[in-house]
């Protein structure tokens, strides 16, 4: 280990500090750029528990998005009395919980699949869910949801919503960061290189699995109750979208997969990319989504952890 | 005392017994080799003790317990562990980190985890491979590697399938070595081993499976000298 790990806290603290009070100088619309990367780098991270540590690529994540911010929706509609602050936890509580519940439900045998059977196999879960909150008329999943305002007043919303997903994706890196440094993490890491060997040398490899996975799940929950505040109005089509099962893995692949900054640094670049260079081209993000795709597995696998691995790797 | 019992052990896939109604047991601090043909059932032994195939019929008992059906990550944390014939390294992780593994979970347990890695590096003579990546290793090294990470977990019982299977004699020497070292370190060693050099060099005792029935069982030389494993091995005169 040749990285100094002050170091890198110090440039830590420093990047929240300034990414903390960009709303204070940045132009709204780069405000709304700032939010959806955090947005996305929190998704990123929360993926990366199961598909970067463990190796099980999900293609289906936005089923705990849509879980995660419909469930908020309902529970929330039932407590209109609440005051706007306090409707947030118990939004993201019930969310998330139930993301959990709903992980460890069909954890046993969707992770008896590997590879590509578990990323479709999760993609069908994400469809399931995205059918029946559409279909399912107590979901309201076709008619749409309506969040309450929780931003305080004399905030700017966009400012709010911004600070807000700051907070969740620190929250989900440092948990990330504890993970990666625990036995938990070392044993998911076994399990990613060679299950079957992790197994023979004592990791409880099915239940380390299980519990990525509902760890996972939770997290993705979170972001997605945040999310479906700040846009306050959601329909089944904007949280469970096919777009996003497909730009959490693009995340990863693009920053480094396996390294704990590789899904924020792919987060930040690709919304970057598709929404300010490609801003005014409507729609072409998501064919600018798959070229990265195809390029970076033809290009630099290893994405741009691996780029710079290997230079440093050239220089000594 | 025998730290490992099989008793009357079968195994079938579908119709084909490839263990039939065999029992031994191995003793605390021996090192054991089990030869036979190909196909006679030796690398399958090794996949029923480690829990990672079911048995068909009979009973493992390990330090007077019964382990017959339990899950291999329960098994390895009692402490049997297990060195591949084809090495199976953690590719994207260095021989450190690698054998780390092993310290973190078996039988080791999240304890003295950098003093029992480096002890078992030490053990195997990787110790100045350790910030290597596995994956850069030649295949001689990554035998050693192996029983590192399989010794890491402070098993009681190593399980070496063919650690000399492909390597030079100098390479096998060493091998040879690292498994004397092993055992002397307390850690009982079982061998599925080809070598018959190696296996009558480092062997109290040696077992003879052929077509999954145990037919011979003592010391190397007895073994050497027994006509049914050299009819095994040779085939019996005039057979036709």
């Amino acid at each position: 280990m040749t990285r100094n790990p002050t170091l890198i806290f110090v440039l830590v603290a420093a990047a929240v500090v300034v990414l903390a009070a960009g709303p204070l100088f940045l132009p709204p619309f780069y405000v709304r750029v700032g939010q959806l990367m955090l947005y996305s780098a929190g998704l990123g991270l929360a993926w990366a528990i199961l598909g970067g540590l463990a190796g099980y690529v999900s293609f289906g994540h936005a089923a705990f998005i849509g879980v995660g911010a419909f469930t908020a929706g309902l529970v929330e509609g039932q407590l209109t009395g609440l005051p706007p602050l306090l409707l947030l936890p118990v939004g993201l509580l019930a969310g998330a919980g139930c993301c959990g519940i709903l992980a460890a439900l069909i954890a046993y045998p969707i992770l008896r699949l590997r590879g590509t059977f578990f990323a479709i196999a999760m993609l069908g879960v994400s469809h399931v869910c995205a059918e029946l909150t559409n279909n399912i008329d107590f979901f309201q999943g076709s008619m749409g949801l309506n969040f309450p305002p929780i931003a305080p007043s004399g905030m700017d919303p966009a400012n709010f919503f911004y600070e807000l997903y700051l907070a969740a994706a620190l929250f989900i890196l440092l948990i990330s960061w504890l993970v990666r440094r625990s036995r938990f993490g070392a044993g998911l890491l076994s399990i990613r290189e060679d299950e079957d060997t992790a197994r023979m040398l004592g990791v409880p490899t099915e239940r380390y699995k299980r519990l990525a996975f509902v760890l996972s799940a939770v997290l993705t929950g979170v972001m997605g109750v945040i999310y479906a505040h700040s846009l306050g109005y959601i329909t089944t089509d904007s949280v469970y979208r096919d777009d996003t099962n497909l730009s959490l893995i693009v995340y990863s692949l693009l920053g480094g997969m396996g390294t704990l900054f590789g899904p924020v640094i792919g987060a930040f670049l690709l919304v970057f990319v598709t929404q300010v260079i490609l801003g005014r081209l409507l729609d072409f993000h998501l064919f600018a989504t798959g070229l990265v795709l195809v390029v970076l597995v033809l290009a630099a696998p290893g994405g741009v952890a691996g780029l710079l691995k290997k230079r440093k790797g050239t220089a000594a | 005392m025998s730290l490992l019992t099989v008793e009357r052990l079968s195994k079938n896939f579908r119709g084909l017994a490839a263990i039939s109604d065999v029992s031994f047991a191995i003793e605390d601090g021996s090192i054991t080799s089990i030869i036979g043909p190909n196909g006679a059932g030796k690398s399958t032994m090794f996949n029923l003790i480690t829990g990672y195939l079911p048995l068909t019929a009979g009973e493992i008992r390990f330090k007077d317990r019964r382990i017959t059906g339990m899950a291999t990550n329960r098994i390895a944390e009692l402490g049997i562990a297990r060195a591949f014939q084809i090495a199976r390294p953690f590719r994207d992780l260095s021989v450190f980190e690698n054998v780390r593994i092993g310290a973190l979970f078996g039988k080791a347990g999240p304890r003295d985890v950098a003093a029992t890695t480096h002890l078992a590096m030490e053990l195997a003579s990787i110790a100045s491979l350790a910030e290597q990546p596995a994956s850069s290793l030649t295949v001689g090294q990554l035998r050693h590697l192996e029983v590192a990470r399989a010794i890491a977990t402070r098993a009681d019982l190593l399980l070496a399938d063919e650690p000399c299977a492909g390597l030079n004699p100098t390479e096998t020497a060493a091998m040879i070595d690292v498994l004397r070292q092993v055992r002397s370190n307390g850690v009982t060693v079982v061998l599925v081993e080809h070598d018959m050099p190696s296996v009558m060099e480092v062997s109290d005792r040696v077992l003879v499976l052929d077509a999954g029935r145990l037919i011979a069982d003592g010391s190397p030389k007895q073994v050497a000298n027994d006509p049914k494993v050299i009819a095994a091995y040779l085939g019996t005169p005039d057979a036709s």
